[in-house]
């Protein structure tokens, strides 16, 4: 098998040790996150999630534990770590608030400005990167205090997208818009792995967010990696998710109340299509008892 | 870190000290404060540490959490002293080279200085250690409210007070945010030159500004929903009474401040 792109191994952070108010955020993680999939990364307020992908280009250091990054320790030479940064990008949650340049274009630019480019080639990314995220160069000399809040919002994704890391990590890129800025936001970031195909994760608290465009889902829960599999795998466990105060999305929580009065039907239902085929099943075989 | 910073920092616990009166607490800062200066010989200067000991014994906050609040203010106690070395004259002349010379009142005043500010700092964190910061302005907007007759805005200053203190420890959290932020983009804080730095921190200074506006105004806006109109009229959730128990505590350090005077006039003094 080839490398994994990501590697941790018994990854522990314990924030503020030895005080009194010491939390173990994450505690003895391993995974591993293959080239080209997209990770979503699910769990309760406060799970380890955010500590985790900190992680994930040295903004953290575990207590104890590796982080690979192409089977290389990314701490292995620490004079290197800002080239593990631009490797794998981290576009923290709600990311409109670091915004600080006077025109969308320079703010856009300011990460592949740090990465010493020629100015040609920042202009290709930063020209490149503003149609992912559904905007066009018209925002360029814009400042980016004028636009709205989901403008703002992927302006800041773009300068995160601009370094063209291999691994672009967001954290709960949907927190806090509407429903349809948030379907925008996530079909962009699912077009973006497509045309790229670099490796994505993201974080979120809402399964059907992450259901709908994840290939692999990682679940955490109290600090602990719970489940990390497939989302067919990993949503056939929806009760236990549902015991970890997770909100699992309305499709499948119909089909466990299904299951409880009785019915014969799977629970790791979460598209339409799975939906409707399996409610023909029931319907025409009869399999209930 | 920055989140190591101790001000206006609050000890959680249930000591004597912890439920004194917090006008009695400022008061008997405030005479420590001037007791501390009026020391002119070791004796006072010893009473004035027993007083101390004392009092953070009594508020059972433990000791490593004062010498954290001193960590920060070495330099300026080394540097006090030694401008003192140097510059103060008078009494015997211990050693003199060419233009420099070092002379016995000298090197009291600078130990006596060093000493007074290590003691200040610690009493005034005793203050912050034992209160919460919304008390302290509380019982501040108290003690001046005489000043009212003078038309200064007491309520408006202490509630100025109040709101600052509560956001430092928010702001603190926002520039590590902000900083990180700006590290994922590859911003580098720690290398170069020193005006590579100072150009590294415009990325952080400017998203703080921004977010400080904003939460100013959605605090008024917060404040103004809620009817707030300054302090005519407004009444207390939270009365303060005084307890016996205040009075013997402010009793006890009147009688060490009268103490302090007594040693002064009968041992002689040092500086
Ligand atoms: N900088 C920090 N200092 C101390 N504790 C922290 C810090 N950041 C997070 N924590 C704590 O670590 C735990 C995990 O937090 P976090 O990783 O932010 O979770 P999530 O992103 O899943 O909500 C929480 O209990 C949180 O309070
Ligand atoms: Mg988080």
């Amino acid at each position: 098998m080839s490398i994994s792109i990501l590697e941790t191994k018994n990854l522990t952070h314990i924030y503020s040790k030895g005080t009194t108010s010491q939390v173990d955020a994450i505690r003895d993680v391993n995974l591993k996150i293959e080239k080209g999939e997209l990770v979503g990364i699910i769990g309760h307020t406060g799970s380890g999630k955010s500590t985790l992908i900190q992680h994930f280009n040295g903004l953290l250091k575990g207590t104890s534990g590796t982080v690979l990054l192409d089977g290389k320790d990314i701490w292995e030479d620490k004079s290197k770590i800002r080239n593990v940064r631009f490797r794998v990008g981290i576009c923290f949650q709600y990311p409109e608030y670091q915004l600080f340049e006077e025109t969308v274009y320079k703010d856009i630019a300011f990460g592949p400005s740090n990465m010493k480019l020629s100015k040609d080639e920042i202009d290709r990314r930063v020209r490149n990167v503003i149609k992912f995220v559904g905007l066009d160069e018209s925002y360029f000399e814009k400042s980016p205090f004028d636009l709205s809040g989901g403008e703002k919002r992927r302006v800041a994704i773009a300068g995160v997208m601009a370094m063209e890391p291999d691994v672009l990590i967001l954290d709960e890129p949907c927190a806090g818009l509407d429903p349809k800025g948030r379907d925008t936001v996530l079909s962009l970031i699912s077009q973006y792995r497509k045309s790229t195909g670099s490796t994505v994760l993201v974080v979120s608290h809402s399964m059907e967010d992450i259901s709908k465009i994840a290939t692999r889902v990682l679940v955490m829960n109290e600090s602990k990696l719970a489940y990390y599999d497939t989302v067919d795998a990993v949503f056939s466990h929806s009760e236990e998710l549902k015991s970890m105060g997770l909100n699992i999305p309305a499709l499948t929580s119909l089909f466990l109340r299904l299951k409880e009065k009785g019915y014969n039907v799977n629970t790791n239902i979460y598209t339409l299509e799975k939906a409707r085929d399996e409610l023909l099943t029931l319907l025409k075989g009869g399999k209930s008892e | 870190m920055i989140s190591d910073i101790t001000i206006g920092q609050y000890y959680k616990g249930d000591s004597f000290v912890h439920k004194m009166d917090p006008r009695i607490k400022i008061l008997i800062t405030v005479i420590f404060i001037v007791m501390i200066f009026m020391c002119k010989n070791f004796l006072s200067l010893l009473l004035a540490g027993i007083f101390l000991v004392a009092s953070i014994f009594a508020s059972r906050v433990p000791f490593r959490m004062f010498f954290k609040s001193l960590k920060p203010i070495v330099p300026i106690v080394i540097f006090t002293a030694v401008i003192n070395i140097f510059y103060i004259g008078g009494g015997k002349e211990l050693l003199s080279l060419g233009f420099v010379s070092i002379t016995s009142k000298g090197v009291f005043t600078a130990v006596f200085m060093a000493v007074r500010i290590v003691l200040l700092i610690m009493s005034s964190s005793i203050l912050t250690y034992t209160t919460v910061p919304t008390m302290l302005t509380d019982a501040i907007e108290r003690l001046l409210s005489p000043l009212k007759i003078f038309h200064i805005q007491v309520h408006t200053l202490a509630m100025m007070m109040t709101l600052a203190l509560r956001f430092i420890p928010t702001l603190i959290e926002e520039i590590e945010r902000i900083m990180n932020a700006q590290k994922a983009r590859g911003a580098d804080f720690e290398n170069g030159s020193l005006t590579d730095r100072a150009k590294a921190l415009v990325p952080v200074l400017i998203p703080l500004f921004v977010s400080a506006f904003r939460r100013a105004y959605e605090l008024a806006f917060a404040m103004n929903c809620r009817c707030y109109t300054g302090g005519a009229g407004r009444t207390r959730m939270k009365q303060m009474k005084l307890h016996i128990s205040d009075f013997a505590a402010l009793f006890v350090f009147a009688a060490g401040f009268v103490g302090i005077i007594l040693i002064n006039k009968f041992f002689g003094v040092v500086i």
